[in-house]
């Protein structure tokens, strides 16, 4: 049986990003093997309204599924900051995503939470944790969403699985997105998340890149808003995260109808390069 | 060939007060929110319309395609073409009118008409001077000239500019130009607040009787009217201070419309597109009239509507008598009352360039489901509400109930309709 820790409110994240910046010297990688939860989440229309508006978004009633991992992301933050992780947050490249909303999810709903880590497994490039959130109503899930973290120089137990990846095609964009220099600090706002990556040209630096990056759930979000109601009521959605963006910087997009869905892809300029890669399934 | 355009239904969210409820919504999530209930509720999700036609007064210079915009963020196949219209308060019906009137050349056979306002996201923007000083810089070929150009901007250049109340050719706004219809007709506070009681009552009583069941779907929370008080009063309402035409006024914010925002949409199709489908239309759009009147010269600004309503119904062979039911847009009350005058008085429609006066309106086929002070008016979406309000309300009553709209809008200008029940 897992323990379950229940917190009372919304962890607050600026102790436990401190944490999570903290390099860790341990090889291996290892995480907590209980449960966060989160009971009766209320959701913030205002901050779902300038959520919206900085991922372009229509605001609507029901809401889309890259918000409720906006909600469920501060036990991602707290989970891995327990004294038992050595995989920290900050640092870790998110290399996928996949969510899938199992019913439209309304705004005025409160919404049961909780997040578990999965066991690390063995990445030729250090080790693979997966972050696996769900939200609730009334006992029934309505949302699921599994974040994969890679540990860089971790190592885990296992032999790397090299999962193909589906070879990049390049085609005529039919879009270009220009991203502000503002555009970190905008999603930070609204998605809580204060890795500086994202904001500091002296963290992004000291991460390795020359200037902040973009956050990888507001490209996600931006592709999603890119389809709009296009996109069935309720349907399942992976992405790769390819490559990071630098901000400011300027980025291509193209989608494509596939059996019952989207795929869609966010490239560089010329199409080239895929920065993220974003399948939607019914 | 012509055809016959009518109306099927229509869809609007809830109006609430500007700065309330969706004071953080913006005038495309506003009409998103409104045409994707009316495409749930008519099953229209994926279909390829006509077209949509829409517009806001309050607009974003980004939302210069805002009804097209709004049509990709719906479930309207994104092959269904759109255009924005403005005819300040009129916007709402003038966009049904334009689309009855591609429905009746045969041009198109399904379209929407549709109005949005956000008085909680008006366009705020910069100044004549900081505009004209950045675009020099930036046609500016060198540094340096490019320096000079912004060495122009002064402090008072950088205060932000709001969107104008006032008329431009007057300088007045609209409620001290109707405060001086109310002094010219003399129209008393008692019936003011009288008429403004009356409004919310009969909207409350039509949302008590789930008459707004198929025509409202809720949004951010919101499930009905937000600015009706079905408990006023005409002695609440008499306690109110007057806010146009000075201490001795009798325009309150009790009977002056508030601030708003809301979107509003109305189903529009051929009678042969409704037999295909097995649906059943409410009312035909019979006909329509758009007039103005010279309110730089004096003319009464919000009495634009009576002129075009005398010459729409002789045109068609109608008084007043064949009206059953009539719809007068209350931006204040002062302004229904002044317009039900104006019918009456033979000199003033003789003014206008007609024939006899239009005649006297017995007040219980007014407005009876209520209408703009207590529903609220979000300027372009109220055409868009009172459409299929009325088509719905002459369908109750049979086949041949004819109904008539009034709208007096800025500029002078009104726009009227004849609805008839099929």
């Amino acid at each position: 049986m897992t323990a379950v820790v229940t917190l009372d409110s919304p962890p607050g994240m600026g102790r436990s990003v401190a944490r999570a910046l903290l390099p860790s010297r341990a090889s291996v990688a290892r995480v907590p093997e209980h449960v966060v939860r989160l009971a009766g989440v209320i959701q913030d229309r205002a901050r779902l309204a300038d959520y919206s508006r900085v991922t372009g978004l229509t605001l609507r009633d029901t809401v889309p599924p890259t918000w409720i991992h906006v909600l469920a992301f501060p036990l991602h933050v707290h989970l891995l900051s327990d004294a038992h992780a050595t995989v920290r947050l900050v640092g870790a490249v998110h290399v996928s995503n996949t969510m899938r909303l199992q019913r439209p999810v309304s705004a005025d709903e409160a919404l049961d939470l909780a997040v578990h880590a999965t066991t690390p497994r063995a990445h030729r490039r250090g080790a693979l944790v997966d972050l696996v959130a769900r939200a609730e109503v009334g006992g029934d899930v309505v949302w699921q969403g599994t974040s994969t973290y890679l540990a860089t120089g971790m190592r885990a137990e296992g032999t790397p699985q090299d999962a193909p990846h589906e070879p990049f095609e390049p085609r005529a964009l039919q879009g270009r997105w220009r991203l502000s220099s503002t555009l970190g600090r905008d999603y930070r706002r609204v998605s809580g998340d204060p890795n500086p990556i994202h904001t500091s040209r002296v963290a992004a630096k000291a991460f390795g890149f020359a200037r902040p990056i973009i956050h990888g759930m507001w490209t996600h979000a931006r592709a999603l808003a890119a389809l709009e109601q296009r996109l069935p009521s309720t349907y399942g959605v992976e992405v790769d995260f390819a490559k990071p963006i630098l901000l400011p910087g300027t980025v291509g997009f193209r989608a494509a109808d596939a059996p019952g869905g989207w795929d869609a892809d966010v490239t560089t300029p010329d199409g080239a390069k895929p920065h993220l890669r974003m399948r939607v399934r019914p | 060939m012509t055809h016959n355009a009518v109306v099927l239904g229509g869809n609007r969210i809830p109006f609430a007060k500007a700065g309330g409820p969706y004071a953080e919504a913006s005038n495309h999530d506003l009409l998103t929110a409104a045409l994707d209930g009316l495409v749930a509720r008519f099953g229209l999700a994926g279909e390829r319309l006509g077209e949509v036609a829409g517009g806001a007064v309050l607009k974003h210079p980004k939302d210069f395609n805002l009804t097209r915009e709004v049509v990709l963020s719906s479930a309207l196949s994104p092959s269904t073409p759109a255009c924005d219209l403005q005819q300040a308060c009129g916007t709402g019906l003038e966009t049904v009118v334009y689309i009855a009137n591609k429905i009746a050349l045969g041009q198109i056979d399904v379209g929407i008409g549709a109005g949005v306002d956000s008085a909680s996201d008006a366009p705020i923007t910069v100044s004549d001077g900081l505009k004209r000083a950045l675009l020099k810089a930036n046609r500016a070929r060198s540094a340096g000239a490019r320096v000079k150009a912004l060495a122009g901007i002064r402090p008072r250049h950088l205060a932000p500019q709001a969107p104008g109340v006032a008329e431009p050719r007057t300088g007045l706004s609209m409620g001290e130009h109707q405060a001086l219809t109310t002094a010219r007709w003399g129209i008393g506070r008692a019936e003011q607040d009288e008429l403004a009681a009356a409004s919310h009552h009969h909207l409350a009583q039509a949302w008590k009787d789930g008459f707004f069941d198929d025509l409202v779907t809720p949004y951010l929370g919101v499930a009905a009217d937000a600015i009706m008080r079905p408990d006023t009063t005409v002695e609440k309402l008499g306690a109110l201070k007057p806010v146009f035409g000075g201490p001795e006024g009798t325009m309150t914010a009790g009977n002056s419309t508030a601030l708003s925002d809301g979107a509003a949409t109305a189903l529009i199709v051929s009678e042969e597109w409704a037999a295909a489908r097995g649906l059943t239309p409410l009312a035909r759009i019979v006909d329509a009239e758009v007039a103005a009147v010279d309110h730089p010269g004096g003319a009464d600004l919000l009495l634009g509507p009576v002129a075009a309503t005398g010459r729409m119904l002789a045109r068609r062979g109608l008084t007043l008598d064949d009206v059953a039911l009539v719809e007068i847009h209350e931006a204040f009350a002062s302004t229904v009352l002044a317009t039900l005058k104006a019918w009456e008085d033979a000199e003033y429609c003789r003014s206008v360039g007609l024939d006899s006066p239009i005649g006297s309106l017995d007040r219980s086929r007014l407005n009876v489901t209520g209408s703009s002070l207590a529903a609220g008016h979000p300027f372009a979406a109220t055409g868009a509400r009172l459409v299929p309000t009325l088509a719905k309300l002459l369908h109750e009553r049979g086949p041949g109930t004819k109904g008539l709209i009034s709208m007096c809008a800025a500029g002078g200008q009104g726009v009227v309709a004849i609805l008839e029940a099929v």
